[in-house]
């Protein structure tokens, strides 16, 4: 469904997603639809925004989703609250997910979830029955282990109650950064072309070979968080990775147990950077390719919800620098693979004609209505795009079906335990995107929030540690450790702990597991053991922090001339 | 009656862009052009989190503000319908930000002003409404949920009206 | 006169957001971002939307920004050295080149972006990677 749907919802049921520190403009029309009369339940271990004006806040332990939703999902099948109907013209495994479903009582996750019996069974009676439910879910669901399953079990709810198919219901993915919709809808995935056709399909493969001119793989290839294993684990000579193009990322501050992937950068044979500010994945490059950044390059842009919409050249870019696809045409090129496009209209054109679903959006289009949401498959006028799928219940399997798909819970890979007592969760900062290289050079969010960041703690676990609100600390995990500021805060539980990705001292990565769920090879950002100690020495500390970030800084080129001082 | 900003807890995320536009408003777009440590990032208003509640905290412009009778020395005036620290006259004595009974006031450094002996230059700070800023209070514009109003002496008339309204029903629905 | 007004997208987040620049042409630089009115922002920014542009300044507050091609010419913790651009593509290719040779184009791995390249340079990443190269091994940060 489209962002704009959101207000009209009856009801909207937000789990694992901080609309407020992710993105502030969807969370505006989370307040909106409050004001015009919806329920709210959030469902999140902390007390976030969402949850404050909330009807019901359920507080669950991180790590237990999938007990909580299963829990939902039995209370609305012994009630009888299932929209019967629905279920019988548009789904199929009913019988088999209900066999799944009825041993997760309320009573029987109360002690894993921390959630009253009482209020999951309000929660699913709400849900159930609003009329209009709309669930939107974030990366408290995603970064798990087990998170696929929980996408699923999200979609069980609303297929169970019949909210599919019709404005403001259906389940919502709020993706985070402002173009993954549209790396994912161009193919930027190993195991699909552009448009979501998949590699291993014969006839799909042979319309691009065609379109190419080419023979192509039949094999999906690798996810970029499985890199690290493929440089320094893979045994299988044909499995290893030996070289690494990066184009505007920086998994030398993103991604996670950072000192396994510098391990792996500095022992892949050839690591390309493009990108447009120097950052930790460059202190590791063999080549660095200027390229131009937001602003000063045309391109069109994915919004979460499949909106093209474009982005202009604003400015002439400063520097010796080129456009990412010119530069990629460049080395093709000289790979014997030309390629020579005059401008991203040209580009554009070429995507279009090989994406049915795609087809209708033509540039003129998007010039014209300045946002159109795919599915649009005609380039007639009157096709506008698509705000919401599975209209009228119509679903993407091949006979048009939704199907429910239940799995049984299981628990996060690293649990805390007498060493690393707390959990950590990474999450947001709402001032700064992704590895700060383009916010953290911007005068006013640099004030705003700067290194080292902070470590949001409930005020009891602070006490045991003799911890106030800004004195530098230690966290530390079994794969590594970084310095920040204490939090005490009653909006996280006792025993869980959150820091924010972008901080180089602060940087939390240092501590987060390489663990993937199976399917989507996504990490388990918001569950690792940690443990936090106390720096006795505050002073030295301090001044510990501010020369690693001048040093830091001097090492990404900036000039440190006197009173530069961060 | 003087006016003053108010912010709707139930409408504010917290996000604090009413903060950085409240430093562009009085330092002008000048800050983008120079050197990042060239200005000062002072915002007169501060979003407070606590368990319950995320909202901005500032300067409620009282009729008989604790902040200029505590000024010894005349800094703090009111003009135009919003008291206003004169910042050259303020000797940096922190009587106002004791005073203040919200916390609305706070002391800063400024980094381009030295005292006379070299030091940095302290003073008090708070809302003083954006009154020299074209369009009015900076923080309303900005807000992305249009947490925040000004609050005249126009609409709290109306406030009150529907208020009073609110609980006689209350207490009628009480009675039946 | 050169100051205009151009409506374009946030890169800062999914929502998605149009925002209308001031741009003074002459100068060459962005001198304000209000909201717009788009499907998903209806008129309203927040704070990245609103002064999220200053990095194209190069303030050198964080990192210094990337101006001309580099090679570390020694090799591996060598100081990265300035080229001209038909170095640094030859360079490239040819390194490439000698990797699919040796190893076999399943041994090299591509990413696109999620973040300011937009969907025509992820297009032409991708396609490089299965066309050029010859492998399905191309993804991007979406399970950051």
């Amino acid at each position: 469904m489209g962002v704009h749907e959101i207000e009209d919802a009856a009801l909207l049921f937000v789990f694992g997603y901080h609309g407020a520190e992710s993105h502030p403009i969807v969370a505006r029309r989370i307040v909106r639809a409050k004001q015009k009369g919806a329920k709210i339940i959030c469902v999140d271990p902390r007390r976030i925004e969402t949850a404050r004006i909330a009807d019901m806040h359920l507080q669950l332990k991180g790590g237990s989703n999938l007990l909580l939703v299963n829990a939902l999902a039995n209370v609305i099948l012994e009630e009888g609250l299932c929209d019967y109907d629905f279920i019988e013209k548009h789904a199929n495994g009913f019988d088999e997910f209900k066999e799944v479903i009825k041993k997760y009582t309320p009573e029987s996750v109360t002690a894993q979830t921390r959630v009253e019996a009482a209020d999951i069974r309000k929660a699913a009676r709400m849900y159930a029955l609003s009329g209009r439910s709309m669930i939107l879910y974030g990366m408290g669901v995603c970064q798990f282990g087990q998170a696929v399953d929980v996408v699923k079990g999200l979609a069980n709810l609303a297929i169970m109650t019949g909210n599919f198919g019709r404005p403001s219901v259906g389940i919502g993915p709020v993706r985070g950064q402002n173009n993954v919709q549209g790396a994912c809808d161009m193919g930027a995935l190993p195991n699909v072309y552009p448009g979501y056709q998949s590699v291993t399909v014969p006839e799909v493969r042979a319309k691009f070979e065609k379109a190419w001119g080419v023979k192509l793989s039949d094999q999906p290839g690798f996810t970029l968080t499985m890199v690290p294993h493929q440089v320094l684990h893979e045994t299988d000579p044909k499995k290893q990775v030996h070289a690494y193009y990066i184009m505007g990322e920086d998994p030398a501050q993103s991604d996670p147990d950072l000192a396994e992937v510098r391990e792996a950068l500095e022992k892949c044979d050839f690591v390309v950077l493009q990108d447009i500010y120097m950052n930790k994945t460059g202190q590791y490059a063999d080549v660095i390719l200027p390229a131009t950044g937001w602003c000063e390059h045309d391109a069109v842009y994915s919004c979460c919800d499949r909106g093209f919409q474009k982005a202009r050249k604003l400015v002439e870019p400063s520097g010796d620098v080129k456009t990412d696809w010119e530069i990629i045409s460049l080395v093709s090129t000289a790979m014997g693979y030309p390629m020579s496009y005059k401008n991203t209209v040209e580009i554009w054109n070429e995507v279009i004609e090989l994406c049915p679903g795609f087809a209708g959006a033509t540039d003129e289009k998007i010039e014209k209505n300045v946002c159109v949401q795919w599915p649009c498959r005609s380039k007639e006028d009157h096709d506008k795009g698509t705000s919401f799928l599975h209209k009228d219940g119509k679903f993407a399997h091949p006979d048009g079906r939704a199907k429910f798909f239940a799995t049984d819970w299981r628990p996060p890979l690293e649990l805390e335990n007498e060493l690393y007592p707390l959990t950590l969760s990474t999450v947001r900062e709402v001032g700064h995107y992704s590895v700060r290289t383009m916010t953290g050079n911007c005068r006013t969010l640099r004030n705003l929030e700067d290194e080292p960041g902070w470590i949001q703690m409930n005020p009891a676990d602070c006490e045991v540690l003799g911890l106030a609100e800004g004195e530098l600390v230690k966290v530390l995990s079994k794969r590594g450790y970084c310095i920040t500021r204490c939090l005490p805060t009653g909006r996280v539980a006792k025993g869980a702990v959150y820091m924010t990705y972008q901080w180089w001292i602060g940087a939390c990565n240092e501590l987060t597991i390489g663990n993937f769920d199976p399917i989507s090879k996504t990490p388990e950002y918001k569950y690792c053991a940690c443990k936090v100690e106390k720096i006795e020495d505050q002073a030295w500390a301090e001044k510990h922090v501010r020369e690693e970030y001048e040093l830091i800084r001097g090492r990404m080129g900036i000039d440190m001339k006197e009173g530069r001082a961060a | 009656m003087n006016g003053f900003v108010q912010g709707d807890p139930m409408l504010c995320i917290g996000c604090r862009t009413c903060m950085i536009g409240c430093v562009v408003a009085h330092e002008g777009l000048r800050i983008f052009e120079i050197d990042p440590d060239g200005y000062d990032f002072h915002p007169r208003l501060k979003v407070v989190k606590t368990y319950n509640v995320s909202v901005p905290v500032q300067c409620k412009h009282c009729e008989n503000p604790a902040c200029m009778a505590v000024c010894k020395s005349g800094a703090i005036s009111r003009i135009d319908g919003a008291v206003s620290i004169d910042r050259a006259l303020c000797i940096g004595c922190k009587s106002c930000a004791e005073a203040c009974p919200f916390g609305a006031v706070e002391m800063v450094t400024l980094g381009g002003v030295l005292n006379a002996d070299g030091s940095p230059k302290a003073t008090a700070n708070k809302c003083d409404l954006c009154k020299d800023v074209p369009g009015g209070p900076t923080c309303l514009r900005v807000c992305p949920t249009a947490a925040l109003r000004l609050v005249t002496q126009e609409n709290m008339g109306e406030t009150i009206r529907l208020k009073r309204l609110g609980a006689l029903e209350a207490a009628l629905s009480q009675e039946s | 006169m050169t100051i205009k007004q151009i409506q374009s997208t946030c890169a800062y987040c999914g929502a998605g957001c149009q925002i209308m620049f001031t741009v003074d042409i002459e100068k060459n630089k962005i001198l304000e971002a209000v909201p717009a009115r788009g499907r998903t922002n209806d008129g309203a920014l927040c704070l990245k939307g609103h002064y999220g542009w200053d990095y194209l300044n190069d303030p050198q507050i964080l990192t210094k920004r990337l101006v001309k091609p580099m090679i570390r010419k020694g090799g591996k913790g060598s100081p990265l050295e300035e080229v001209e651009w038909p170095e640094a593509i030859a360079h490239v290719a040819g390194r490439l080149s000698e990797i699919k040779a040796k190893y076999g184009p399943d041994a090299i791995m591509g990413t696109g972006s999620a973040r300011g390249s937009g969907n025509e340079a992820n297009y032409v990443m991708q396609k490089f990677i299965r066309s050029a190269v010859g492998t399905n091994n191309v993804d991007h940060c979406a399970r950051i």
